[in-house]
């Protein structure tokens, strides 16, 4: 709890429409303080709609959503004060400086005197890593510099919730990490972070919890792990390096419940098994106790991108 | 990115206080285009530019009066006053409204404009600021040449209050105009539209708006500085020609409103306001709410019959006098009204009352165009009703019909324009001439068919069937009807015919049966009323179809809207807008 309020985020029954289009289908979560919340889904899943509802851009057709205890339709201007957004391919006036452009932000957000918004500018640049950029026109940035600067906009007014959609477009891969770990910084300092990406492997590594949309409707949340299960998707890949021949291990395999697939490539027998943690470590210890000699094994889950594949599949298939 | 440097402290994200909205210059969206538009570089060749120009103007205008007219120093010191005023006006009316336009459109090109949005300023403070913002450059460059205005003006010897009143209204005029291209900028999506159609909004004030005000449109005339400019005239020119002015001034009516009259710079004052606050209620709307209307449906309503009330307040009083007529216009120059020889033409009281009624269905189209939902939005306001358990839309909603309030413009209009054409059919100037008794439904026929066909079409089957329509029906019967008569001089009986499908003709026709149809040859006079009344007949019927395909369409949304069950079959008593609850 901050403030007296539960929640960083509430939505209730959001509902989006674009005519007879539902972009966004009576959807309802909450969003813990202090989380990075990862919005995944396939273009087309709702998600900036979801976004620039929450972030008071748009009216939805019905729904109750509140940022830090305001509620975004009825108490836009308080909303707007606690909270910073960031749009997908983030645009900036070709007409002002960086540091103009932020300064014009931290004026409409009144961050006090010039000294002060001079300041804060200054902090914000520092944090987005666009020091030496001060005096460059925003025109003359990169995508990815851009991409900074309009992060370092959206942390001006020290918003307690960011909203940030598809913040890694346009990253490199080393700019992508810096970001992950500047969120992470951030929501260790007590901000709420809800961000999308396209990316999603390291949305998984960047989020505490996600949430997974496909055709505008909410189709799992929790922690990766929890996602992993809702969406039935709870088997792991195998791989074991026996000692005394590969032959041995899969004929123990074969017919076993909860192995499926098993197949030796050089010398290694790789198996899924379906299966609780239990079950699978009673299967491991059955094997050592028939006597197979293991040197090494390893286990892997399905890939995020995979589920999230499957799910959008499933989705456009019903 | 740095990820271990500067403290975020989340905890604290209480601004300190905005300024009033009254205070422009601490306006952030002011400040921020200081920045950008102010920059030397750009803003050092403008000025440049705009001091060789208005120097050129003042020093050449008072050489030429000193040395080649021989004027008194006093006189010569005024001749630069209106060139430079002409100068100052193309600068801030042309230029800077087309920069707002262009500004406010190149803000949504670029995308910014939701960073504006979220700003949490009230709506009030980003209008102003945008408003005074956009076209800073502009002020800056009408005060650079304000030091040979205020020369003039000192040594010229003009009255300070004729100067503050010129100057008062050139600025609120600014402000107008600006405003307009603010709404067209956020309107019009294409920038170099918005830019064109801006400019060509101020353009059009001062070359045909003019014209409307000879037409009986009087109030057109307060939209300008013209009215100002002509009363400030004598004290702008020579000193012996400003007083031969001001005596044929003494002659010619003040600002009339009904029995009131007002001097000309309070009357355009006024007009400029209460058009002020319509534009600044517009664009804080949108900035409340992105999607929303212009205009609410009462706004709206207040709004139009403002403006008929204006035109009747400004236009009635001029009639027994005779300065509403074309023809007074002429005589002012040639002295003739003088003499007491002049008198109107009936052909005048004609084309006054058809210019009425022309501009009473633009103002209802374009106010309904304002205020009328499209099928998403009403989707939309049904959904949201019907997930709240209501069977109903608020009757001033975005989302409700507009049917109800283009109803009671019609109603508005019809009076409006009744009133007026009685006026001035029935003035002393036409002994003997009565308003025909038809006039009332001819008038009435005229608004139905051609205000709520529109709107019938329009929030039925969309902006593009109504754009259409208004092509086909309202433009293309009147060209057809042209080219006949053209070709073959004995076929004006089916020109008729033909143009007469036109709402836009249906104007012109009723006006002319309204007076009785004097001069015209008897194949003419049989024509012109059945022509008529044939069509409005006909516009009736279809008036009648359009309105039940409307109200299925709106029944039809309402049930889409609703995906519990469909309702059953219609019963509601207004326009569909009242469903069982459910």
């Amino acid at each position: 709890m901050k403030n007296g309020i539960d929640e960083a985020i509430s939505i209730r029954e959001l509902r989006v429409d674009y005519g007879d289009f539902v972009a966004v289908r009576d959807i309802s979560m909450s969003i813990p303080w202090g989380e990075v919340y990862g919005l995944v889904g396939p273009n087309g899943a709702g998600k900036t709609s979801t976004f620039q509802v929450l972030a008071t851009l748009m009216e939805p057709t019905y729904g109750e959503v509140t940022v830090a205890g305001y509620d975004v339709l009825e108490q836009t201007s308080g909303a707007r004060r606690v909270m910073g957004y960031m749009p997908d391919l983030a645009p900036v006036p070709s007409d002002l400086k960086a540091w103009e452009f932020l300064d014009f932000h931290a004026d409409t957000h009144a961050l006090g005197g010039r000294r002060d918004r001079r300041k804060r500018v200054d902090e914000c640049l520092e944090i987005a890593g666009l020091r030496e950029k001060r005096n460059a026109w925003c025109r003359a940035l990169s995508r990815g510099q851009t991409q900074r600067l309009v992060l370092a906009k959206t942390l001006l007014h020290r918003p307690q919730v960011l909203i940030l959609d598809e913040p890694a477009s346009g990253l490199d891969p080393l700019a992508r990490r810096e970001l992950r770990l500047a969120l992470q910084r951030l929501a260790a300092d007590g901000a709420t972070v809800i961000v999308s990406s396209h990316i999603l492997s390291e949305l998984a590594e960047m989020c505490s919890l996600l949430c997974v949309m496909s055709d505008g409707q909410l189709l799992a949340s929790g922690t990766v792990e929890d996602v992993r299960r809702e969406l039935g998707r709870s088997e792991r890949q195998i791989t074991v390096t026996p000692v005394n021949g590969a032959g041995k291990v899969r004929e123990w395999l074969d017919d076993r419940g909860g192995v499926g697939a098993v197949r030796e490539v050089e010398s290694k027998v790789h198996f899924s098994f379906q299966g609780s943690d239990e079950e699978q470590a009673e299967l491991m210890a059955a094997m050592m106790a028939s006597g197979v000699r293991i040197k090494a094994f390893e286990e892997s889950g399905s890939s995020f991108e995979e589920i999230l594949i499957d799910v959008a599949e499933r989705s456009r298939g019903q | 990115m740095t990820t271990s440097t500067a403290q975020v402290n989340f905890d604290d994200p209480r601004p300190s206080a905005w300024p009033p909205v009254w205070m422009i210059w601490k306006n952030p969206i002011v400040r921020r285009y200081c920045h950008s538009r102010l920059r030397l570089r750009g803003l050092g060749i403008w000025l440049l530019v705009t001091l060789l120009i208005s120097g050129f103007i003042f020093f050449a205008a008072r050489s030429a009066s000193i040395h080649q007219g021989e004027m008194e120093l006093v006189d010569a010191e005024r001749t630069a006053l209106i060139p430079l005023l002409v100068f100052q006006g193309i600068i801030l009316f042309l230029l800077g409204t087309g920069q707002v336009a262009g500004g406010m459109t190149a803000e949504s090109d670029e995308g910014v404009i939701d960073y504006q949005r979220l700003a949490p300023m009230s709506p009030l403070a980003k209008v102003l600021g945008y408003l005074f913002g956009l076209p800073i450059r502009e002020y800056v460059l009408v005060l650079a040449t304000m030091p040979f205005t205020l020369w003039g003006l000192w040594r010229g010897e003009v009255p300070w209050g004729i100067s503050v009143q010129l100057y008062g209204v050139f600025f609120t005029s600014g402000i107008l105009y600006h405003l307009t291209g603010l709404v067209a900028g956020t309107v019009v999506k294409n920038k170099r539209w918005a830019f064109l159609v801006s400019m060509a909004v101020v353009f059009l004030l001062y070359t045909v708006i003019p014209q409307l005000a000879n037409f009986g449109l009087v109030y057109f005339r307060y939209l300008t500085i013209m009215p100002v400019l002509e009363e400030s005239w004598p004290y702008l020119i020579q000193r012996t020609a400003g007083a031969a002015v001001i005596s044929v001034q003494n002659l010619l009516p003040k600002a009339s409103f009904f029995d009131l009259n007002f001097p000309q710079v309070v009357f355009t004052v006024f007009s400029q306001i209460a058009l002020i606050l319509t534009g600044i209620a517009m664009l804080w709307r949108r900035w409340r709410r992105a999607e929303s209307h212009l205009l609410g449906k009462l706004w709206a309503i207040l709004v139009f019959a403002w403006v008929q009330i204006v035109l009747l307040g400004n236009a009635l009083p001029l009639i027994e006098p005779g300065y509403l007529f074309p023809s007074r216009g002429l005589d002012r120059f040639t002295g003739r009204f003088r003499t007491g020889d002049w008198s109107p033409q009936i052909w005048e009281a004609g084309a006054i009352v058809v210019t009425f009624g022309l501009s009473t269905l633009a103002m209802l189209w374009i106010i309904t165009v304002m205020i009328t939902p499209n099928r998403e939005t009403r989707l939309r306001g049904w959904r949201k009703a019907r997930k709240l358990n209501r069977s109903w839309l608020s009757p001033l909603s975005d989302p409700a019909t507009s049917w109800p309030w283009v109803v009671t413009m019609v109603t508005i209009g019809v009076a409006g324009w009744y009133v007026f054409a009685k006026a001035v059919v029935e003035a002393h100037w036409f002994p003997g001439q009565l308003l025909h008794p038809r006039a009332l439904p001819a008038f009435a026929l005229v608004l139905m068919t051609g205000g709520l066909g529109f709107h019938a079409i329009l929030e039925g089957r969309g902006g593009r069937a109504a754009g259409l329509a208004a092509i086909f029906i309202g433009v293309v019967p009147i060209m057809a009807g042209t080219i006949l008569a053209i070709v073959n001089e004995e076929l004006p009986a089916p020109a008729i015919w033909m143009g007469a499908i036109s709402p836009l003709a249906g104007v012109f026709l009723s006006s002319s049966i309204s007076m009785g149809l004097p001069d015209v040859s008897p194949e003419l006079y049989r024509a012109i009323p059945r022509a008529f009344w044939f069509w409005q007949v006909l516009g009736v019927l279809v008036l009648l179809r359009l309105t039940l395909a409307l109200r299925k369409s709106l029944r039809t949304t309402a049930n889409v809207a609703d995906e519990r069950e469909p309702l059953p079959e219609f019963e509601a008593p207004e326009e569909g807008e009242r469903l069982p609850a459910g």
